[in-house]
């Protein structure tokens, strides 16, 4: 019994379980924008229930068996198809290799949220406090984009385009996310500061290359903090011309707590937030260049 | 609608239903299983939470027609001939409850933890379960049932 309230029901929709990728592909085509795919469901159902969205038609991609693999290949880099859930990816062994992501996955929402909850999902939810876009950027992740017109790859960075808005249209399908095999002498990280929400007040995605003492290279990317994932790239150039790079972390987590975009919200004020972007700057980068 | 067979609790069971129906209230509102509580319908609380295909799922982000043919547990499937299970009789026993309604999701989720894990520390048992929302706060004690419960899954 729902009491009669829409916010516990769903729209009217037709549900359908395609048990190949061409099936999918010829289903999104037919209905286009009538259509929404779904995986684990857990954003779909949530945003419907709202009456966010009201598709005349829901895909099942669970039947697809190609989608529901996490494949990674020495040299080339982790794939993770679509309907593969955070419980399933968190316990896949290499993705230890990879570490940014697995501290994002294995702390989103709760356990049995990510029993259900994709990888895929969650950053096409493209919610600006969702925790894997920013380790997928650090990480210099790419979207696979399929429809029965070809496909297409896209970096991460530029697939979230808004709040809750992607480069992806009618008939196309995300079927996988490819994240590159880490570069040498590179390690990364995650951290997120939350209070009693379990959404981040603000999140960093911290990813170095270490020649010797000094940092070659360096992606600094904040979640949380403004509608889409925020690039710190004077901070990261700071990092990277010092000689002496354990001396300027203080100075890094200046810049980069100036030069991103961040906003005030429900859950922190703007000021609190550059404060924190300061302090967990600091807090990554010692764990990443330790 | 469509017809769809669920294994309920080791029974087989049948449902008409539409496509966008939440098995949470399939099993609530047609199979008369109601230890499945409905409280948030947004996955918050977790008081909806069963065991389809041996995973623990919120049953209000599932849709009915998803579990076509799946098998689902919930707290009523570990009574065995009338007899409480050891989680069951360990949360009477320390009194991990006070107004009850989100025990049977903790049942099942603890029952699960155990049969994955029957010796896991208070830190695991917090994270396992930090899905759930017991508002009256009877946190500590379901902890403490769970170790009076574990030796009864470690010599399974």
């Amino acid at each position: 019994m729902s009491f009669g309230s829409p916010w516990f029901t769903l729209p009217e929709f037709t549900y359908h379980k395609p048990k190949t990728l061409k099936e999918a592909l010829e289903l999104l085509d037919k209905y286009g924008e009538e259509a929404k795919v779904m995986a684990g469901g857990v954003g779909l159902l949530a945003f419907m229930k709202e009456r966010l969205m009201a598709p005349s038609h829901v895909i099942d991609l669970k039947g697809v068996p190609e989608l529901g693999q996490a494949i990674y290949k020495e040299g080339e880099g982790l794939t993770i198809g679509a309907t593969v859930t955070l419980n399933e990816l968190a316990r896949y062994g290499p993705l230890k290799k990879f570490g940014a992501l697995h501290d994002a996955v294995r702390d989103i929402a709760d356990p049995i949220i990510r029993n259900r909850a994709t990888l895929v999902g969650n950053l096409c939810e493209a919610i600006p406090w969702v925790d894997t876009p920013p380790a997928l950027i650090a990480l210099g992740a790419e979207v696979e984009i399929r429809s029965l017109k070809g496909e297409r790859r896209v970096p991460v960075k530029d697939f979230i385009k808004g709040p809750v808005e992607i480069d992806l249209e009618p008939g196309e399908l995300v079927t996988a996310v490819h994240v590159p095999e880490p570069r040498r002498n590179s390690r990364s990280r995650f951290i997120k500061y939350n209070t009693g929400s379990e959404f981040a007040l603000v999140s960093v995605a911290a990813n170095v290359v270490m020649d010797g003492g000094r940092v070659r290279d360096v992606s600094l990317v904040y979640g949380a903090v403004s509608s889409t994932p925020q690039v710190a790239v004077k901070a990261a150039d700071a990092l990277k011309s010092a000689e002496k790079p354990w001396e300027v972390l203080d100075e890094v987590g200046r810049i980069a707590s100036e030069e991103v975009e961040a906003v005030s919200d429900v859950l922190a004020s703007e000021e609190y937030r550059r404060h924190l972007i300061r302090v967990l700057t600091l807090r990554v980068l010692r764990e990443v260049m330790g | 609608m469509r017809e769809i067979t669920l294994t309920v609790n080791g029974e087989r069971r049948k449902a008409m239903v539409k496509d966008n129906e939440l098995l949470l209230d399939v099993l609530r509102d047609k199979l008369y299983v109601k230890s499945v509580k409905a409280a948030c319908w947004r996955g918050e609380c977790g008081l909806c939470t069963v065991l389809m295909n041996d995973r623990l799922v919120k049953s209000c982000l599932v849709l009915a027609v998803e579990a076509d043919g799946a098998e689902i547990l919930t707290a009523e499937g570990l009574v065995k001939d009338g007899e409480p299970s050891p989680i069951q009789k360990a949360f009477i026993e320390k009194g991990a409850l006070q107004c009850g309604f989100c025990t049977p999701a903790f049942v099942i989720s603890s029952h699960k933890l155990l049969t994955m894990n029957p010796n896991p520390s208070d830190e695991e048992i917090r994270s396992f379960l930090s899905g759930l929302i017991c508002r009256c706060g009877t946190y500590n004690q379901i902890i403490e049932a769970i170790r009076e419960a574990q030796k009864a899954y470690a010599s399974r």
